[in-house]
Parts: C-alpha cells; sequence; structure tokens
C-alpha cells in the first residue's frame, strides 16, 4: 500500500514529459489564420464542368515567398520589364496623370471587334474589355448551312479588371522597367475583400478574387 | 516483485518518451501505384524526426554535394515551409479534369500532396517542419552560403 502512491509520484513526471512532448503540435493545430487575406485564382471550363483549377494563396506567404526568388525576370519581388516594350511609353507618367485625374471615363473605344473602356471611379481603376467573334467552331465542324448562318451570331469575350489606384502606384514605386510585385500585394491585402479579374469567354471562366476566407467558394 | 514493477515503469515510461519524441514531428508518408501489369507499387512511411536526425548526423561532406545543386532553390524552400507552418490547414491548389486530380493542401500541419490519374496514384504526406527541417541543414551545408 505504500508503494503505491510513490509509483504513482514516479509516474507523474514522466506523463507530464510526454504530455509536454506532444503539446506543440497540437498548440501549432489550433493556430488560425482566419484573419488573413487569401488570393484566390479559379478557372472553370465551360464545355466540361469537371475542368477546374483552384488556387488559393495566402498574400502573407506570397509576400514571404516572392523576394525569395531569383529568376530571370523576377528578383527581390520585382518584376523587370523589357525596356524596349516600354520605349514608347512613359508608363509612370501616364499613371501618375491618372492618379490626379478625377474620376471619370478615359478611353471608350466601341467598335465591331472589340468594345474598350478604361476609367476611374472611387479610387479604383476599370478596365472592361469585350471582344465580338463570331462563332465559327460550330459551322467549321459540321460544314452545314444552319451553323454556317449560326457563325454569324458574335458571341463575346469578356475581361473585367478592377484595380485599386493604391496598388497601382505600388506596382510603379520600384521604378523605370520594374513592377513592385511585393508592395502591389501588401497594398492589395490592405484593401480588404475584392474581385480583381474576371474572364468569361467561350471555353473557360476566370475569376482572380481577394478575401479573408482561405477556402475558395 | 517491487522491483519488476519499477523496473517494468522505468522501462514503459523510457519508451513512451522515446515514442513521443520520434513521432513529436509526424510522419512522412509516400504511396505510389502505376496502374499497369509490371507497374510498381511503393508505400513507406518513415518518422519525420529520423529524417531531421539524419540529416543532423550526416558527415557535412555527404550533403555538400546536394545542397550545391539545391542552393538556388533553398531560400524559397525555406521561406515556403516556414509560410505553411503559419497556415496547418489550408486547400492551395486543386486541378481537376477528366482523368487527372492534382491536390496540394496543408492538413493539420502536414503537407498533403495527391495525384491520382489513369496510370498512377501518388500520394505524399510531408510535414512543414521537417521541410523546414531540410532546407536549414541544407544551407548550412551548401559552401558559400
Amino acid at each position: 500500500m505504500n508503494q503505491s502512491p510513490r509509483g504513482l509520484l514516479g509516474f507523474l513526471p514522466t506523463t507530464a514529459l510526454v504530455a509536454c512532448s506532444l503539446l506543440p503540435p497540437l498548440a501549432t493545430a489550433q493556430t488560425s489564420s482566419n484573419s488573413e487575406e487569401w488570393i484566390h485564382v479559379r478557372v472553370e471550363s465551360r464545355e466540361d464542368k469537371t475542368k477546374t483549377v483552384r488556387v488559393n494563396v495566402p498574400v502573407e506567404m506570397a509576400v514571404k515567398v516572392l523576394p525569395a526568388i531569383k529568376n530571370k525576370n523576377l528578383c527581390d519581388g520585382k518584376v523587370h520589364i523589357d525596356s524596349g516594350h516600354l520605349d514608347d511609353v512613359d508608363l509612370h507618367t501616364m499613371l501618375d496623370a491618372l492618379r490626379i485625374a478625377k474620376d471619370g471615363e478615359y478611353v471608350t473605344v466601341q467598335s465591331k471587334e472589340d468594345d474598350v473602356r478604361v476609367a476611374k471611379s472611387a479610387g479604383f481603376l476599370y478596365i472592361h474589355v469585350t471582344e465580338k467573334k463570331p462563332s465559327d467552331k460550330a459551322a467549321k465542324a459540321t460544314g452545314d448551312k444552319d451553323s454556317a448562318a449560326k457563325s454569324t451570331t458574335a458571341k463575346e469575350s469578356k475581361v473585367e479588371v478592377k484595380v485599386p489606384m493604391k496598388v497601382v502606384d505600388a506596382l510603379l514605386s520600384a521604378g523605370k522597367d520594374e513592377l513592385n510585385v511585393v508592395a502591389a500585394l501588401r497594398a492589395l491585402s490592405a484593401n480588404g475583400d475584392m474581385e480583381l479579374v474576371s474572364v468569361k469567354d467561350d471555353d473557360n471562366t476566370v475569376r482572380v478574387w481577394i478575401d479573408s476566407k482561405s477556402v475558395a467558394n | 516483485m517491487v522491483f519488476l514493477a519499477k523496473a517494468a515503469l522505468g522501462l514503459g515510461a523510457t519508451m513512451a518518451v522515446a515514442g513521443a519524441y520520434v513521432f513529436q514531428e509526424g510522419v512522412i508518408r509516400v504511396d505510389v501505384d502505376e496502374n499497369r501489369a509490371d507497374g510498381s507499387h511503393v508505400h513507406f512511411w518513415v518518422p519525420a524526426t529520423t529524417v531531421s536526425a539524419a540529416l543532423r548526423l550526416a558527415p557535412r561532406h555527404c550533403l555538400e554535394d546536394t545542397a550545391t545543386k539545391a542552393r538556388p532553390f533553398l531560400p524559397v524552400l525555406r521561406e515556403i515551409s516556414k509560410e505553411l507552418e503559419k497556415y496547418p490547414n489550408a486547400e492551395l491548389v486543386e486541378v481537376q479534369d477528366w482523368t487527372d486530380h492534382v491536390r496540394v493542401a496543408m492538413v493539420n500541419g502536414k503537407l498533403e500532396i495527391d495525384a491520382v490519374g489513369n496510370d498512377e496514384v501518388v500520394h505524399v504526406r510531408l510535414p512543414a517542419e521537417t521541410i523546414r527541417h531540410v532546407a536549414d541543414r541544407l544551407e548550412d551545408a551548401a559552401p558559400g552560403i
């Protein structure tokens, strides 16, 4: 009878040690990341609903990992743009002018092939492009007259981009010929939940958005 | 009798502590199944601690060659593993089509990679902590870092 309490006392530190050794992984598993902003990309095939691509990346992770990547055009979280592409356009001056300018529609192009609209409103830059193209797929496939008639019906491919001006500023903060992706991501994260890019065409729909959920709905 | 009980208790406690230490980091699990007549089937699991311990005990010159080859990727690997530890449960990538399904996710602190296709099925489970240990050890071993 006298041995029992002593045995128990001897066993207690061991149990405590085992418990302590198991605690850290459990504590880590309970860490929540709900307050973080996540970038979501979803690509869905319109023809085959089973074809999907879903990418969910925490903004903070992207901000930390990008500077570690040393690539030809990506270095220290900045993308180098070939100066040949920017020779004709001073992107900085153009966007600086846009930033100072009042809200309004800056570019409106309406043609048989495309509709383009570039506007600024409430601190956001909107770029909407609608490409009108004849759907000649069916006509080519069957070759009959009905399909040929259908081919004259224009099918639309829509691209809608909505970017906060703060993000544009951050993107161009690196200097000439460079885009500061990390700074843009930080600015994007500070802006809260929003839809950034939406592309809808005959084959696929693409959505890029940012929110605080770790799983795309 | 009392002596035997004490010895059994000591042995049991030692085994419990050793077991807890070995499995504290979790388990690395790899399953590969090739769906053809002479296809290979690889299934193994190993306590993640043994990988970390092996890297610590391995002679430096043995790791140098691997570390040199992996050097460009080590900073990225280390940052990714550090960040992954902050998101113990998250779906990161999912690609699905008619025949194939690829999924990369964090589940309970483990990186889970699943690639299911007609020809091959691959499942990998890897604790994020282990990836960080491997990156750290290889960075230590890489000459010139």
